[in-house]
Formats: C-alpha cells, sequence, structure tokens
C-alpha cells in the first residue's frame, strides 16, 4: 500500500519540466477524507458558533431591513433625484461579481486543466450561490413594490394584458442571473454527489445517513456512473463557461446600452467580466485563507494555491487598470465634451475619493503581487484582498453614482448621500453570505475530496513513473 | 523522451525550404504591381494603400497574435504546447520584416496629404473638424507624432518577438532550464507591454482611418482576431509540416484536439467582442458612433457585413462544435485555412468601406490590386518564416517541458 | 448455477487497494470475456472505460437537444411577444429587434442545455437509486473513500459462481463478497413519511388559495400594500380635486410666471380667436386673452414682428416695455384663452360624475363614468352646432350658442413645407389615437378596444361634416388641440404654436383627401388614381 507521498512544505518553487505537488504531507485517500470530513462530523468550534452569531445577527438584520423597506418604501434609501440606482445597484453589481470566481474556477480552470483548482472549486461554487442569492436580493427590492416583482416573468397574466419587454436590458438581466443562479447551483450539487456519498458511508447516525443518502441520490461509484458524470462535468463547464461571461456583460449592457455619460463605451463587457474574476478571487481568498487554518487545510489548500490565485488577481487587477486607462484616453480622443467631462469629475469632482480609493485598491495594491515573497505571506495576502473588495465595491459606486449624480442636465445635479438603511443592507448583506458560507462548511464537503483524489493519483502515478526511471 | 535538435524529421522539409527566396522575391514584386496597378489607374493611390494596409494588418496580426500565444505559454509555464511552440515563434520571428513593411505606410503620411488617414489632410479637417486644428487631438493626429507612436509600437514588438526567439533558440543549444525560468520572468511585463502597443496601434492605424469614430473596445477586437488567426495558422503550418514529413511523431492528435478547442473558443471570443461592440453602438445610437456601421450596412458591404456574422461566427462555430471534427487533422486544415480566409475579409470590412465607401469591391482592378498586395504581404511574410525555419529545429528540443507535451493526452 | 442461487446472489464483489490493481483486474475480466461487470471507486479513474470495455454516452446529443430547445423557445417566444402578440414600440428599436433578442436568447440555450447534461446524466445513470444491493455489505462503504471494487454480475452469460471467484482472487482481489438481496425493510421511516406528508399538503395551501381567488369573487375592497402607490394623489388633466379650494386639479401660473415664448405673434395666433372681434362681445375675456399674450393688438406696435414668419423654435423675451406680469389685484395668470373657468366645450360645473348634456359641437361620447353611449356616428341631440357650448363666461348656462369668433383662416401660409410639417407633427402626436388617415382608429384606441378599457372615450374621427371648417372654424380646431377635449388632454406645451398651425392646416387636407371627388384631383395626377376594384 505505497500511496503515501512525501513532500516538503514549499511547492511553490516551480522546477521547469516538473510540476509541482498540489497535495502536500504524507497525503493518502483515506487522509483526505479525513480531513474533509472531520469537519462536518466533529462538533464546531466556539470560533465557528461566535462567527455564526455575528453573521446571523447581520442577516437577521439584513431581513428586518427588508422588511422595514417594504413597510416604508424605498424613500427609506439614500435614492433621489438624480441617482436613483443608488446603493442597492452598487451592491447587486459588487455581488454578481463576487460570484464569478467560483464558476470561473470551476468551468473555465477545468477547460484549462488548471489540477490545483480541486481543492478550491468547491469553496468557491459554494460562494458564487450565495454571493449570487445576495446580489439577487437587491434589484428584487429596488423595483420599488417587491411582491410584484414576478411580473417581470414572461407570463400570460390576465392583469396586465401584456409581455415584458424583451429589448430592455433589465429584462436580460432578470435571464442572465437567473440561469447563472441556476446553473451554478446544478454545477455545485453535482460536484458534491460524490463526496455527499462520502458523508453518507461514514455517517454512525441514521437520520444523518438518511439525510445525506438522499442529497447523494444512491450514487454508489460505479465506473459507469462516472463515466457520464465527467462527461456531463465537462459539458456543464463549458457552458458555464462562456455563462460566467455572458452574466457580467450583460450586468455591463444595463449601463452601456444607456447614452449617459460614463456607462456608455464598448469596453465595459470585457472590462466587467475581468473585474468580476479579481473580486471573485479577492473574496475566495479572503474565505479561504482564514478557512485554510482554522479547518486544519494547509495541506490540501496550500501556498501553491494561494501563489496561482495572486497571480490572477494580479492579472485581473492590470486589465482593470488597463481599461481605466483606456477609458479615459477614449474619452478624450472622442472629443465628445459630456463624456469629457463624466472622467474628468470621476477623478477630480466631488467623488474623487471613491476615484481614488477605486484606483488604489484595485490597479495598485495587487501589483505588490509581482514579488513571489508577498504572494507566499497569507497575512498578507489576506489583507491585500480585502483592499481589494474595497475597491471594487468602490469601482461599482463610482461607476453609478458618479456618472448619474452629474448627467446632461446640470440643474438636475445633486450630491448623492446614503442613508443608515443603506449602510445596513450592505452591512446585512455580507451577514447573509457570512450566514450561509458557515452553514456550508459545516454540513457540505469544503473540498472536493474525489477531484482532490483524482489529483494525488496523477501525483502518484508520476512519482512512480519518475521512481522508474 | 529525448529528443534531438539535429533529428532530420525536426527540420523544415527541403521542398519548403526551396520555397523561402522565390516566395520573398515574388511577394516583394507582387506588393509593388498591387500598389503601382492602383496607383496609375483609375482605382487611386488612396485604394491602393488601403489594399496595402489591410495586407499588412492581416499578416501584422497573425504574427502579432503568435507573439501573444509564445508569451501567454511562458507566462502560464504549459507543458501541453511545447512541441508546437516554436511553430509560433517562427511566425512571431516574421514580425522584425512586417516593421519594415510599415514603412511604406509612414512614407505616405510624409509624402502626401490625406492620402490614405483623412486627418493627415488640413483641407479634411479644416472642412469637418475645424476645432481639431488647435486642440490637443490635432496635435496626437499628426505626423510626425504617429510616426513616433508607429516606432514604439514596432520596436515593442519587434524586441519582445527576437527576445523569446533567440532565448529559445538557445535553449536549442545549451539546454539551460535557466532561460526558461528567464523567459518566464519576462513574459509578466511583456504581456502588459503587448497590450498597451497593440490596442494603441490598433487605435492609430485602423481606428484612426474614421478619425472621428471611437470605440474603447477596438484594440481588444483586433487582439481576438489576431489570436484566433495565430492559431489556425500555426494548425497549417504544422498539418503541412507533417505532410512534408516533419514532426510526425511529436505532434499528436491531442494536439489537434488542443487547436480546435482554442480556435472554437477564440471564435466564441471573437463573436462576443464583435456583438458586444455592435450591440452597444447600434443600441445606443449615438449618430458619432452609429455611422461607422452605417458605412458598413450601405453599397454593398452590408453583405460583407453579414458574411462575417454567418461566415466569421456560425459556420465554423458549428463545424468546431464537435469534438470528432476537432480530432481530425485533415478537417482541423479545412477550418482553420477557412478562418484564416475569413479573417481577411475581417481586416477587409475594418479598412476599406472607409478608403472606398461607394462599394465593396472597387471593380475589376480593384480586386486585383487587393489580391496582389495581400498575396504579395503573405508571400513575404510566408517566405521570411520559412527562411527563419531554415537553421532552427521545428521545435524547442531541450525545453524542460517537452516531455509533458510529448506525453499529453486529453481528458 | 442454480436459479434459486441467482436471486439471491446478484453478483460478486472484489475489493482492491490501489488504481494499477484495479486495472489490473479490470483488464483480466475483460479479457475473459466478461461484460457484465462493473467497477466501483472513489474518483474517476482514467483508462478503466477502455480496460472494461464501457461504450461511450449519448450524452452530448441531449444536451445539444436541450440547447437547440432553448434557442427556439427563446427566440420565438420573444418574437411572438414583443413582435406579434404585444408589438410596442421602445427607444425607436424594431419591434423585432434580433440583436437586442440575443442575450436572452444565450442565457436560455445555456440553461436547456445544462438542463439536459444534468439531468440527462441523472437518468442515464438511472439516479436517485437509494436502494441498492451493493449497500448491503458494510465493506462497501469503502468505496467512496479509498477502496476500489471490481464487480461481475450474476447475470453475465459466462457467470459461474466458482469461476468468478477464483478469477477475482487471481486477479489480485482481496475479500471477495457475494452481493446479496437487501433483506432490509423497504418501508419508509414512519415519522419520514408523515413529515413529508405533511409538507406536501401544506404546500398545496397557497396553490389552493390561489387558485381559489382566480375563480371567486370578494365583495371586500382589494388589499392595497401601499394605499398611495395604486391611488396616487396626482390628478389627470381636467379633472376636479378637493385639494384646492376652487376645486380645480389644474393650476394656473403662478402670479409673475414669465411667458417663455409666444409673445411676438398677436393673441390671434396663440388663441385661434379674433380678438377684435372678441372684444366687442366680450370685452373682459378677450382683456385677459390679450394680457396673457403681452400686447395689445390694437396698437400693433409692440414687437413689430410680422405674425407670419413664426420663427417658432427660438424662445422669445417678450420686450421689456410690456410688463407680462399682471397687476397684483389679479391672483392668477390664465395660461390659455379661458382663465378660470374650464374650457368652453367642456361641461362646465364640475365634479365631473354628475349628469351633464353633453357639449353639442361634436358627436361624442359622454364622460368615462357613464355608461357607454352609441357610437359616433349614431344621431345625437342636440344636432352638431346648433345649441352651442356654453361660453366661458356663463359657466351656469351650458346650453349657450357658442358666440366665439373663431379665427376661420389659418395664420400660416399653407405651402406644401407647412403641409408636410403638419404631416409629421400629426403621425407623431394626434395619429396614436386618431388614427394616421384621422378616422378615429389609432393604435391606442384598438388596444383599449380590445382590452375593453371602461373609462375609454374613443377618439373623433375628423371626416365627419361637424368638423369641416364651415362648421368647425380653423380656430377652434386649433383651440382643440391646444386646450384638448373631453378625454383629450391639450398639446400646447408639446407642440409649438405654428405647428399646431400646421396640424390644422394637415387635417383640413386630410378630410379634402378623404372626400375628394375626382374633379378635384389635378387633370395631371388623374392617371394616377386606379378605379376602385
Amino acid at each position: 500500500m505505497a500511496i503515501a507521498v512525501t513532500n516538503s512544505l514549499d511547492n511553490t518553487v516551480e522546477r521547469p519540466g516538473d510540476r509541482a505537488p498540489l497535495v502536500l504531507g504524507n497525503t493518502t485517500y483515506h487522509n483526505i477524507t479525513e480531513s474533509v470530513c472531520r469537519i462536518a462530523e466533529t462538533p464546531p468550534s466556539k470560533l465557528w458558533f461566535f462567527g455564526f452569531f455575528i453573521a446571523s445577527s447581520l442577516a437577521t438584520m439584513f431581513g428586518l431591513l427588508i422588511a422595514y423597506l417594504l413597510y416604508m418604501g424605498v424613500g427609506v434609501w439614500g435614492n433621489r433625484s438624480p441617482v436613483f440606482w443608488g446603493w442597492p445597484i452598487v451592491n447587486f453589481v459588487f455581488w454578481v461579481g463576487i460570484g464569478h470566481a467560483g464558476t470561473l474556477i470551476s468551468a473555465i480552470l477545468f477547460l484549462f486543466r488548471q489540477e490545483w483548482r480541486t481543492s478550491i472549486n468547491r469553496a468557491a461554487e459554494a460562494m458564487t450561490i450565495f454571493a449570487v442569492v445576495c446580489a439577487g436580493t437587491f434589484p428584487g427590492i429596488h423595483v420599488g413594490r417587491a411582491w410584484l416583482a414576478f411580473w417581470l416573468a414572461p407570463y400570460p397574466s390576465l392583469n396586465l394584458w401584456m409581455w415584458p419587454q424583451f429589448r430592455s436590458p433589465l429584462l436580460w438581466d432578470v435571464f442572465a442571473v437567473s440561469t447563472y443562479g441556476t446553473v451554478s447551483l446544478l454545477f455545485w450539487y453535482m460536484g458534491m454527489i460524490p463526496d455527499l456519498a462520502t458523508f453518507r458511508d461514514r455517517s454512525k447516525n441514521k437520520w444523518r445517513r438518511m439525510a445525506y443518502g438522499i442529497l447523494s441520490l444512491g450514487w454508489c461509484g460505479s465506473s459507469r456512473h462516472w463515466m457520464r458524470y465527467e462527461k456531463a462535468y465537462a459539458l456543464l463547464a463549458a457552458l458555464a463557461a462562456p455563462l460566467v461571461l455572458s452574466v457580467h456583460t450583460i450586468v455591463s449592457f444595463d449601463f452601456a446600452v444607456s447614452q449617459v455619460p460614463g456607462w456608455h463605451t464598448t469596453i465595459f463587457p470585457p472590462y466587467f467580466v475581468a473585474g468580476a474574476i479579481f473580486s471573485g478571487f479577492a473574496m475566495v481568498l479572503t474565505l479561504m485563507i482564514p478557512a485554510r487554518s482554522i479547518f486544519k487545510l494547509e495541506h490540501l489548500i496550500t501556498i501553491r494555491h494561494l501563489d496561482n490565485m495572486c497571480k490572477i488577481i494580479l492579472a485581473t487587477g492590470t486589465i482593470v487598470g488597463l481599461a481605466y486607462g483606456t477609458e479615459f484616453f477614449i474619452a478624450w480622443y472622442g472629443q465628445v465634451p459630456a463624456e469629457q467631462f463624466a472622467f474628468i469629475n470621476r477623478a477630480f469632482g466631488p467623488y474623487w475619493w471613491a476615484y481614488w480609493t477605486m484606483v488604489t485598491c484595485n490597479v495598485v495594491s495587487p501589483q505588490l503581487f509581482w514579488f513571489k515573497r508577498l504572494r507566499n505571506d497569507p497575512k498578507l495576502i489576506f489583507i491585500i484582498t480585502i483592499f481589494v473588495n474595497i475597491g471594487m465595491w468602490f469601482e461599482r459606486f463610482v461607476i453609478v453614482v458618479t456618472s448619474l449624480s452629474r448627467d446632461y442636465l446640470p440643474s438636475a445635479w445633486k450630491y448623492f448621500s446614503p442613508t443608515w438603511v443603506d449602510w445596513g443592507m450592505l452591512v446585512g448583506s455580507f451577514g447573509l453570505f457570512f450566514t450561509l458560507f458557515l452553514l456550508f462548511c459545516r454540513f457540505m464537503p469544503v473540498i472536493n475530496m474525489a477531484e482532490t483524489k483524482a489529483t494525488l493519483s496523477h501525483q502518484l502515478r508520476h512519482a512512480n513513473e519518475h521512481a522508474s526511471h | 523522451m529525448k529528443k534531438n535538435p539535429e533529428d532530420p524529421t525536426l527540420q523544415l522539409p527541403a521542398s519548403a525550404a526551396r520555397l523561402a527566396y522565390p516566395l520573398i522575391v515574388g511577394g516583394i514584386v507582387m506588393l509593388a504591381a498591387g500598389v503601382l496597378i492602383g496607383a496609375v489607374t483609375s482605382v487611386g493611390l488612396r485604394f491602393a494603400l488601403g489594399s496595402y494596409l489591410t495586407a499588412f494588418m492581416y499578416c501584422l496580426t497573425i504574427c502579432l497574435g503568435a507573439t501573444f500565444f509564445v508569451i501567454i505559454q511562458h507566462l502560464c509555464r504549459a507543458g501541453w504546447s511545447v512541441t508546437i511552440r516554436r511553430l509560433a515563434e517562427l511566425f512571431m520571428s516574421a514580425v522584425p520584416w512586417l516593421a519594415i513593411l510599415f514603412l511604406p505606410i509612414l512614407a505616405s503620411l510624409f509624402l502626401g496629404n490625406g492620402t490614405l488617414y483623412n486627418w493627415d489632410s488640413p483641407e479634411w479637417i479644416e472642412a469637418n473638424h475645424r476645432e481639431w486644428a488647435t486642440n490637443s487631438k490635432g496635435a496626437f493626429l499628426t505626423d510626425w507624432f504617429f510616426a513616433v507612436r508607429a516606432c514604439i509600437y514596432l520596436g515593442i514588438w519587434t524586441v519582445l518577438a527576437t527576445y523569446f526567439f533567440k532565448t529559445s533558440r538557445r535553449q536549442d543549444e545549451t539546454a539551460e532550464i535557466r532561460l526558461t525560468e528567464q523567459m518566464q520572468a519576462v513574459s509578466g511585463p511583456a504581456v502588459i507591454l503587448f497590450a498597451l502597443s497593440l490596442t494603441f496601434a490598433a487605435f492609430d492605424w485602423i481606428m484612426s482611418l474614421e478619425p472621428a469614430w471611437f470605440s474603447t473596445m477596438f484594440g481588444v477586437y483586433i487582439f481576438a482576431g489576431g489570436i484566433l488567426s495565430a492559431i489556425c495558422a500555426i494548425t497549417v503550418f504544422v498539418y503541412l509540416l507533417q505532410k512534408g514529413g516533419a514532426l510526425r511523431q511529436e505532434v499528436t492528435v491531442e494536439h489537434y484536439h488542443d487547436f480546435g478547442k482554442l480556435i472554437f473558443g477564440f471564435i466564441t471570443f471573437w463573436t462576443y467582442i464583435a456583438f458586444s461592440q455592435f450591440l452597444l453602438i447600434w443600441y445606443a445610437n449615438i449618430p458619432e458612433e452609429t455611422f461607422w456601421f452605417g458605412h458598413r450596412w450601405a453599397h454593398g458591404w452590408q453583405f460583407v457585413s453579414l458574411a462575417l456574422v454567418f461566415f466569421h461566427w456560425l459556420l465554423p462555430f458549428l463545424g468546431l462544435l464537435s469534438r470528432h471534427v476537432r480530432r481530425r487533422p485533415t478537417l482541423m486544415f479545412f477550418w482553420a485555412s477557412y478562418i484564416l480566409v475569413m479573417h481577411f475579409v475581417d481586416i477587409y470590412w475594418l479598412i476599406m468601406p472607409t478608403v472606398n465607401p461607394g462599394n465593396a469591391l472597387g471593380g475589376a482592378l480593384g480586386i486585383a490590386t487587393t489580391l496582389l498586395c495581400t498575396f504579395g504581404m503573405i508571400g513575404l511574410s510566408v517566405g521570411a518564416v520559412l527562411r527563419n525555419s531554415q537553421n532552427a529545429p521545428l521545435l524547442p528540443a531541450r525545453d524542460p517541458r517537452l516531455h509533458e507535451s510529448l506525453a499529453f493526452h486529453n481528458l | 448455477m442454480s436459479a434459486e442461487n441467482a436471486k439471491h446472489i446478484h453478483g460478486y464483489m472484489a475489493e482492491f487497494t490501489s488504481v494499477d490493481a484495479l486495472l489490473a483486474a479490470c483488464r483480466r475480466v475483460r479479457d475473459a470475456g466478461y461484460t457484465k461487470t462493473d467497477a466501483y471507486t472513489p474518483f474517476p479513474v482514467h483508462g478503466i472505460d477502455e480496460a472494461l470495455g464501457i461504450k461511450p454516452t449519448a450524452l452530448p446529443w441531449i444536451a445539444l437537444g436541450g440547447g437547440l430547445t432553448g434557442t427556439i423557445t427563446a427566440i420565438s417566444m420573444q418574437i411572438w411577444m414583443n413582435g406579434i402578440n404585444y408589438p410596442y414600440i421602445i427607444s425607436g428599436k424594431p419591434y423585432i429587434s434580433l440583436p437586442a433578442f440575443i442575450p436572452v436568447t444565450f442565457e436560455l440555450t445555456i440553461l436547456l442545455a445544462s438542463f439536459g447534461a444534468f439531468f440527462g446524466m441523472l437518468i442515464l445513470n438511472k439516479l436517485p437509486r437509494f436502494s441498492n444491493p451493493l449497500f448491503t455489505n458494510s465493506r462497501f462503504d469503502g468505496a467512496t473513500d479509498d477502496k476500489f471494487f471490481l464487480y461481475i454480475a450474476a447475470d453475465d452469460p459466462r457467470f459461474k459462481a466458482d469461476g468468478v471467484k477464483r478469477l477475482l482472487t487471481d486477479a489480485g482481489g482481496g475479500a471477495i463478497d457475494a452481493v446479496m438481496d437487501d433483506e432490509s425493510s423497504d418501508k419508509l421511516p414512519r415519522a419520514f413519511v408523515t413529515i413529508a406528508g405533511v409538507l406536501a399538503m401544506l404546500s398545496i395551501v397557497p396553490l389552493l388559495i390561489a387558485a381559489r381567488m382566480r375563480v371567486t369573487n370578494s365583495s371586500s375592497p382589494r388589499f392595497h400594500i401601499f394605499y398611495d402607490m395604486d391611488f396616487s394623489p396626482a390628478k389627470d388633466a381636467q379633472k376636479s380635486t378637493t385639494l384646492f379650494a376652487d376645486g380645480r386639479a389644474m393650476r394656473t401660473d403662478v402670479p409673475g410666471t414669465v411667458i417663455h415664448s409666444g409673445s411676438e405673434f398677436g393673441p390671434d395666433y396663440y388663441s385661434g380667436i379674433d380678438v377684435d372681434a372678441l372684444a366687442k362681445i366680450d370685452p373682459a375675456r378677450a382683456e385677459r386673452l390679450v394680457r396673457f399674450n403681452g400686447q395689445l393688438p390694437q396698437d400693433g406696435e409692440p414687437t413689430g414682428n410680422p405674425p407670419v414668419t413664426p420663427p417658432a423654435d427660438e424662445p422669445v423675451t417678450p420686450p421689456a416695455d410690456e410688463p407680462v406680469t399682471p397687476p397684483a389685484d389679479e391672483p392668477v395668470t390664465p395660461p390659455a384663452d379661458e382663465p378660470v373657468t374650464p374650457p368652453a366645450d367642456e361641461p362646465v360645473t364640475p365634479p365631473a360624475d354628475e349628469p351633464v348634456t353633453p357639449p353639442a359641437d361634436e358627436p361624442v361620447t359622454p364622460p368615462a363614468d357613464e355608461p357607454v353611449t352609441p357610437p359616433a356616428d349614431e344621431p345625437v341631440t342636440p344636432p352638431a352646432d346648433e345649441p352651442v357650448a356654453a361660453t366661458a363666461e356663463t359657466p351656469a348656462a351650458p346650453a349657450v350658442v357658442d358666440t366665439t369668433p373663431w379665427l376661420t383662416e389659418n395664420p400660416l401660409e399653407v405651402t406644401r413645407a407647412t403641409l408636410e410639417k403638419g404631416q409629421t407633427q400629426f403621425n407623431i402626436y394626434c395619429a396614436v389615437c386618431h388614427g394616421q388617415n384621422g378616422r378615429g382608429r389609432g393604435l391606442v384606441n384598438e388596444r383599449a378596444q380590445k382590452i375593453q378599457a371602461t373609462s375609454w372615450v374613443p377618439p373623433s374621427s375628423m371626416h365627419q361634416p361637424q368638423l369641416y371648417d364651415d362648421k368647425y372654424p380653423d380656430g377652434k380646431l386649433f383651440s382643440t388641440i391646444s386646450n384638448g377635449i373631453r378625454k383629450m388632454p391639450g398639446y400646447s406645451s408639446q407642440i409649438k404654436a405654428a405647428d399646431r398651425w400646421a396640424i390644422v392646416a394637415y387635417v383640413r387636407a386630410l378630410q379634402l383627401s378623404q372626400n375628394a371627388s375626382e374633379e378635384d384631383v389635378p387633370l395631371s395626377a388623374r392617371d394616377a388614381i386606379v378605379p376602385a376594384p
């Protein structure tokens, strides 16, 4: 039973021609099962309860604020003429962006055969679902009469006598975000079926066994099943990859098809997508760095994983920076006064602080990742990713608020100020997000065991080949 | 698994090597003939220069796409692609040649007024955008500043192409692993330089043909077409080389499969970029932007536009959907060649409606000019690639990751 | 093998501890000719398909089918909903705007293709399957952890218990066990059934409530979450309100309001009334009209601009020597020719739901809240135009002859350009209700008729004799366009005066066009007339 590999803990050194191991320590298949199942099988730590208490309190506050909003009407927000989109839409775009990393890691990195995705994809996919839940809430309550939001669906209505307007980008959004939520859920759930079967087979408790038994749909690991399963997984990946790009593209269409200065620019689709990946990876790191140390998963989520993600953050951050620059250049080059004003106003107008926060956090701070030493320091990465999260929230703020508050009609110009409800909802949505994520960590397999075992198996074979040389 | 660079199956087949100089000479003759025919007949110098620019941009985008391909393989530490990376490097090695071929365009700026670029003509500016005469945009679009910028772009590309080609060749001799690490370290900044220079070159050289028009996406559009056709060109090249007896062991159906996936992916990417650009401009319907598409929807140009939709996207999209197609080298050769043709249509559609809005083809002489310029430029570039192949093995035989590529299997 | 045995034994499984051992055993079993075999592994093992002889799956075709269904559904849905069933012009885009339909098409394609891949996988795998004989052996729990199993089914044609056991042992398998029928009870736990049943029943309740509400009526008023969102205090044109003492919802301009344009032509031009003539009959009204326009027509001096060439798009500041602000003792500046009372051809006594005699100058339907009246072409009493509507000054007497001296001539020079301008404006503002031919059958009307809107008053046809210029002078038509009539709002704020006059000219041309005889057509153009079939 020579199924253990021993590695030194530094797998970030790349020796060309030799692939660095992605699973570290004296690891066996059983070892992987144990490390992952232990999290759900042992009672949670005090830290978990503490975190859950705070997060669920905030989530409750979010719920209460929504009730307050529904009772009082949307006037409790700071949305005033001319900034009617305000914070709810800023939060929406922010959360949708966060929701991109999961499916991106699962789908695109899968298609590019990046094996390092295996130990982070599950948590990232879960994060995607929860971020989409948070994202979907905001336009839902922003429509004003939230209980009539079903009017967005194309159903034969006996009251309205009409159909939704398919030429409107806002309706495209409805379809894009709901499709994305659904497909991400399928993808996440499908990836979990074999691992849920592992949970089932390890359950001592009858009820637990039954619950995981139902969730795992009677998975038995048959090779025929695996073959179709892998095909389905590859198909879903191939479908989800363009889908994930389309979602933020369509969100960018909400802005870019309009004529509002600062919004109507053709680079928006790829630039939004890059920004979404950027913020999504930052959020994955923000979550995974504490999680790997709390749950003792350092041998599965290795420094190399962090290193790779930092590189993606660096790349997408630079693309975003390039897009900011291109926008500025074309605003000048295009010689449209309103457009030129919009960009000057962004950087030097009343919201200059938001713009420069955005530039500092999104473009400058990731540049630290050029240095390997900084990419390999989890504490520092954690801090930078938080900056990136802040920066990406501000990016959406800059786009939504700056452009709307200074449109074509100077008599309507107004400085936007959020109310306490705006603040509460932003914080509350984080509460909802973390509540769901903590529940996920407690009850679901946080790491894709089956795929990690497959990675380990490749690694073992590779080691055997080398040994036989 | 070890490969010897001197292995005859890793050398350019003699039949191809013989073609190098005839192609270069023939290319120069055809290019000169094309421009001359345009200049002296009713076609006009403007059309001829437009055809020249079209042919130039066609070859340049392919070679720049190959450059990007090489840089990104180093950046990602890719293992699968090592056996075909040298072919991309060979296309890349034609970039310095193309840099010289841009000189006629620059010369036309200094020798005439507004022959090709409207902003170069004071009369045009006076009539259409009088304010540019005094403001910063006018200062940006002047012939000397344009030339300075062009030299910067061409310089960046020449340096990048030469560096990566030379270093890779040196590894053939010395087998130093350090060189791989070095190229990987350079690839990060290189990709940023590349992105910046390509974006601005696209703005300068194609977008400014219509000086009032602007689209932030334009650089990305050029990039999408370039990388797509570069991969197609590599596929075509590798197929022909295998026909000629080289690389038969090293490049397998698995590599074709990956080319197929990449081509499919980049067709989708190109469509995504093209559609987004169109949709945003069509939907907002602002006159200063829509006129550009308006030119491409009149006087026969609408058929070219529609051809792009159906034959640059739909047909190859459906054709490459199936895994079985992607695993057949002959079919892959067909589709790759097909997309190379469509890439030409794409570049033609970008440049010529400005030069020749009246009709899409420009009459028999116009067609002759276009074809002569195009085939001349292609002959010249292919000749350059073949010439550079003569003294280089067709794969980086001592790359430390070669064994991964040789043993590579798709899932 | 005996038949009895086969009932209980489903097959044999052997345990392996490494991928390589399993693969070797698989090849061996395959080479021995067994076909009903399977391997169970904790992760997908590459090469096992070939080692076991598993054929590729048809799943991609299912996904493709799903995707195509999505594409076709989305395109046809959008074309039908926005292009055919409910055509509606938005942002100047065609009804069927294919570029704008692509995003939703793309999303639905992906969605249904994903459903195809996911549910297709489940169906082909025959999942969910909660009871599996393999699960009876607790050793098999290792198949999701770190153990590998090779299984040979009893219904394999070559199956012989001893032979299979020997083969598996030779292939290196450990712990060779027979897979037996699941002997445990196949009944679901009672608590599970109870909970599931209760949940299922509860989940029906909202549906039942919704279904019931669909088919029943309720006498209690509808529940409004935000009353003021459903019933806004905002009022439509020509409505009364309790908010102001005078009962009028439409407010006049605040004293001191400077009229932005409109002082350079005479009040005739802006009111459609011959003010000189009016001054003789009703000096007070004439004076208000004149003051509103900021100049005295008798003098003719103030602006010097001839009223014939209207540079209407230039806002004109009133001349400084002409005070526009009314004297301080006048509380309101009337915006139009009708100062304080409602327009002349409206029933003058608010509120509107009292029964009123219909205004007499047109065959009309009464206000909305009355039962529907006969269509416009039926004879209506009082006969048109004779007992004419109330004048502004006598609100208490509704049936008084309209003595207003309306202009009978269009002050604009009627040229081709004027008519084309009028046509454009008519088609923009009027045709949506009145129809492009003026017969009162515009899109809004058609829609209102289709959904049987109860408060809808059909727009008048321009082609009834009461509206010809002998009965309905140009000035009156102009006034109607400016100030509205019945449900029709006034357009003075949206259409410039010159354009309103152009519309008047066009309406006259339209009337002529629909009532012309052959003699009206110039000789040169008669050949173009195609006789009606």
